[in-house]
Order: structure tokens, then C-alpha cells, then sequence
């Protein structure tokens, strides 16, 4: 498994430009970060960070103090690709195995609406067993609207502060079997806290300790569901480690398992620095890890406020490179699903989905179904 | 002809430039008239208030010099516009200065109606914003109504706001 993950990463590692002279650092690999092939000449590559940074290379001179302008004249290679995306949303009413539930209804209505994928809560779905006919149910009405139920998105925080992680991790473990079980493609979880909220940034999150329990929680959890084809797709979140493109390539080299892949949410990577240099972030993001890429969520983002606060926007009209993002997509190696999330209303998520399909087809990128 | 001679003369631009009306000035906003207008430059979501919003007590100054030729309006919520009333498309930087935006202004009878296509940030890569404003004096010659309707494949808003004259 170790050689299959090394020999593979370098490859792609020298493919993205990434520089073998840090790929040779032994242990603790995490915190020797990728640097570009031009690095030994004292300058960035096009796709690497600068020597020791998760970062863009610098764009305006080694010797200017601020990268984060764009660079001028920034040339986008907009050529669609074959590959078709799938939309998915966090629309009311979110599909659960809620007893009583009608399939076919809710299917129906979802195809409608324009929505051709769906995933559901790791925590709902896990709370009741199903029976045979049941998922059968399922799998017969989703394939007759043609909507693809392709994961359960995990909740819990696998570092968490003991004995939570080894709960959580038993969490995922359940979840990858019960995805198994309903023909889904993949789980998705994240890298963890050590704090027991997820969502709230423990100082320690970037220490080795820190990281070396992802890592360890995500070993156990590829032993224990080993011979599963369901992947395990991780979500950067700004507040954990696995926070940039250059984490999730050596998040999946250090656990050493193919099925370790990335639930690509860039706005979730997200920081100043790189809150203006969109199109160049997508663009290093895609040429590292596009082999790894599960599937997508789609938000977009504004920075408003004095301090970093950045804030989710209405899809397509924040920070985003939409038409970079969307022809990125198109050229993976296969069909991609995508999320819309955090609207709050139906109809925002009716918007968000008409302003994607709109920058899609001035693209020339395929999106699955239609809208009403 | 006649029509040469008033081609010749430059007659025939008469009617339009005597039906344009005066929109010279100094203006007031009147929030108690005017329609409440979110953040145009952020949509966000989640609830969060980004700020900017114009509410009926949002009141502010804007400069407007209206020539044959061109609409200048100094607006200190907004850089300085000028537009060439030519009914041509120009190409001018967003205010980002990172992409281009297309504009468009021309006398339509009684109003200046400007046209602005751009992204939606400003930024490369985003929905396409189409914006169209329509200025002209109210009834009383004393105030100024302001019909802007902002168009992306998501939706279309429209609001008025009204100005009086100083």
C-alpha cells in the first residue's frame, strides 16, 4: 500500500511541479511542504508553494512584501473538457431514510428541480437499519429519476479529545459500510480538531501531534473497512490541518491508502492571501490533486469585514472563478458530482443553481439535468 | 432636400438632445422615497448583513453634470462615472480593476439610460451582471428618480430611489 501511494504521489508530485528534493524528507513529511521546481533556483514554480510555505508562488518580485494582488494580465486556459457535472444541494427537505419516506416522490421532485445527485447525513442514516426491501427502494427510484445518491457527509471529528475520536472513528467505519451497502461512491470527513467542536480552531491544530492522530484515526479506519471500495473523501476546513491543496496530497501520502481522496471544497481553503489569486489557486489545486478528487462543493465567498471574515456569497458572484472552476471539472477522467451548500432558502438554492448552469454554458461545460 | 440641409446642420440630433431633460445638479438622496437597496457589491448568504444597505434614512450627496455629450455623477458610495452619451458600447476597467466592464448610455426620450455589463465581483470567472439605470426628473422638475434594475441569470431586481434637489 506504501508503495502504491509513494511511487504514485511522486508522480504526480513531479507532474504538478512539485519538487522531489522535499518529497525526500523522511517522517513527519507533513511539515516539509511542497515547493516548486523552481525553488532550488530561488524563485516558485507555477503550481508549487514558496520553500517551507503552503502558499501561491510569488507573483510581484522575491523582494515586494505582499503576494496577494493577482498578477497582471493573468491569461486562463478556458478549454471545456468532456467530463458532465452532476448537481447536488442542501435543499429542504435534505434526503434522510426517515421512516415513512417516499421515494419515488422525493426523487421525482428533486430531478425536477434540477438537482440529478444527493447525499444524506452520516448521523440520520446510521440511526436506523434498513431493511432489504427498503434500500432496494431506494436504489430503484433514484435510478429511475436518474438522480445518483453517491455518499453519506460524516459528522463527528475523528481527534477528537479521547475517548470521543475512537467514537467518531467507529462513526465513519459504520458510514463507510452503510455507503457500501446503498451502491454510494464515497464518505466524506475531515481532518479534525482537537478541540471536540470541529468547527472551532484548537492552537494545536497544525502540530504534529495533531496531525499524526488524522493521520493515525484515517489508518484505522482504512484497516478496519479494508477491501471497501467506498472512498474516503476529506474536506478541508480552514480550522484543521488539512486547510490547502498541498495537505490533502500529503494527507493521502502519509495514511498511505488510494481510497484517502479529496471532497474538493476550495472556498474552504480559503485565506487572504489567496482571496484575490482565485484563479491560480483553483488552477494549483486541480493540477495536484485532480486524480484525487471525489467530488466538489460549491460555494462561493466574499472577504467584507476588517478582519480575515470572509463570508459565504451567493455562487458566482463572490471571489470564485466559476468558469476556471467548472472547465477544471469538466477535465477530470470522469463525471463529477457537485454540492451547492449554505443557502439558507429553496429558492436561493434555485439561484445559486441557475447562476452555475449560466456560467456553464458560456463555458461550454456540461451540467446533468435540467431546471425548471 | 430638407433633410440634407438638416443633416448638414445637425438638426435632426434636436429632438433628442431637447427632449433630454436638465439632470444637472446637486442631489440629495431621499430615503423616505426611495425603495431600501442591499449591499450591491456583496450578496451574501447565511443572513449575514454585510452592510451598505440605503434605508429610508441613508442620505448622501451626488454631483451630476449632464452635457450633450456626456453624464458626469461624482457619487461617494461609488468611484467617479462618466458617461459618453453616444448610445456606443465602451469597454472601460471595473472597479476592481481586474476585468473590463461594458457600458452603454444614451437619451431615450425623457431619460438617460446607462447600461453596464461586468462580472458580478468585478473579479474573473463569475456570473455575468447586467445593469441598467434609468435617470430622469420627477414630475415637480425637483427631484430625481433613479430606476436601476440589476440582472443576473439568478434574478432580476429593481428599485427606485429618489433624490431633491439642493
Amino acid at each position: 500500500m506504501t508503495d502504491f501511494s509513494r511511487r504514485k504521489f511522486f508522480a504526480q508530485g513531479a507532474a504538478a511541479g512539485v519538487a522531489a528534493g522535499a518529497m525526500t524528507i523522511g517522517g513527519g513529511r507533513a511539515f516539509a511542504q511542497a515547493s516548486g521546481p523552481a525553488d532550488a533556483a530561488g524563485a516558485a514554480g507555477t503550481t508549487g508553494a514558496p520553500l517551507g510555505q503552503a502558499a501561491l508562488p510569488n507573483v510581484w518580485g522575491e523582494d515586494f512584501l505582499y503576494q496577494w494582488s493577482p498578477p497582471e494580465n493573468l491569461e486562463r486556459d478556458l478549454t471545456p473538457g468532456t467530463s458532465s457535472i452532476r448537481l447536488s444541494g442542501q435543499t429542504t427537505p435534505r434526503f434522510t431514510n426517515e421512516e415513512g419516506t417516499d421515494y419515488a416522490t422525493y426523487f421525482r421532485d428533486l430531478a425536477a428541480g434540477g438537482w440529478t445527485a444527493v447525499e444524506s447525513s452520516s448521523t440520520a442514516w446510521l440511526s436506523r437499519k434498513l431493511s432489504e426491501s427498503e434500500i432496494r427502494e431506494i436504489k430503484t427510484q433514484a435510478a429511475a429519476n436518474d438522480v445518483v445518491f453517491y455518499g453519506l457527509h460524516c459528522a463527528g471529528n475523528i481527534i477528537a479529545p479521547d475517548p470521543d475520536a475512537d467514537r467518531w472513528q467507529r462513526h465513519i467505519i459504520d458510514s463507510v459500510h452503510a455507503a457500501e451497502e446503498m451502491g454510494c461512491e464515497l464518505i466524506l470527513t475531515h481532518a479534525g480538531s482537537m478541540y471536540a467542536n470541529r468547527n472551532w480552531a484548537h492552537p494545536q491544530n497544525w502540530s504534529r501531534e495533531a496531525w499524526m492522530r488524522s493521520v493515525n484515526a484515517l489508518k484505522r479506519i482504512c484497516r478496519d473497512t479494508a477491501g471497501s471500495k467506498i472512498k474516503i473523501a476529506i474536506e478541508a476546513v480552514n480550522t484543521e490541518s488539512v486547510n490547502n491543496p498541498w495537505a490533502h496530497a500529503r494527507l493521502r501520502e502519509d495514511v498511505g491508502d488510494e481510497r484517502i481522496t479529496v471532497g474538493l471544497d476550495i472556498t474552504n481553503m480559503t485565506y487572504p492571501g489567496v482571496a484575490f489569486r482565485m484563479t491560480e489557486y483553483l488552477n494549483t489545486t486541480f493540477d495536484l490533486l485532480e486524480d484525487q478528487i471525489a467530488y466538489v462543493h460549491a460555494k462561493d465567498f466574499v472577504w467584507n469585514s476588517m478582519l480575515p471574515g470572509m463570508n459565504w456569497a451567493m455562487n458566482g458572484t463572490g471571489n470564485m472563478d466559476y468558469e476556471t472552476f467548472l472547465v477544471r471539472l469538466s477535465r477530470l477522467k470522469s463525471d463529477t458530482c457537485m454540492l451547492i451548500e449554505f443557502m439558507d432558502e429553496p429558492e436561493e438554492y434555485a439561484q445559486s443553481q441557475r447562476n452555475v448552469r449560466a456560467i456553464a454554458q458560456k463555458v461550454g461545460v456540461n451540467i446533468h439535468g435540467t431546471q425548471a | 432636400m430638407l433633410r440634407h440641409f438638416l443633416l448638414a446642420t445637425g438638426l435632426v440630433l434636436l429632438p433628442a438632445i431637447a427632449s433630454a431633460q436638465e439632470l444637472s445638479g446637486t442631489w440629495v438622496r431621499d430615503g423616505a422615497r426611495s425603495d431600501v437597496v442591499p449591499n450591491s457589491m456583496y450578496w451574501t448568504t447565511q443572513g449575514v448583513d454585510s452592510g451598505g444597505t440605503r434605508g429610508p434614512n441613508t442620505q448622501f450627496v451626488i454631483e451630476v453634470e449632464q452635457t450633450a455629450d456626456s453624464l458626469r455623477v461624482t457619487d461617494p458610495t461609488r468611484p467617479l462615472r462618466v458617461y459618453p452619451l453616444d448610445g456606443q458600447a465602451h469597454t472601460v476597467p471595473a472597479d476592481t480593476g481586474i476585468v473590463d466592464a461594458t457600458i452603454t448610455a444614451s437619451v431615450q426620450g425623457d431619460a438617460v439610460v446607462v447600461e453596464r455589463a461586468q462580472t458580478y465581483s468585478g473579479l474573473p470567472g463569475g456570473v455575468i451582471l447586467n445593469t441598467e439605470e434609468n435617470w430622469q426628473l420627477g414630475a415637480d422638475g425637483n427631484s430625481l428618480v433613479i430606476t436601476t434594475s440589476r440582472e443576473t441569470p439568478a434574478k432580476t431586481f429593481t428599485y427606485t430611489e429618489v433624490y431633491t434637489r439642493q
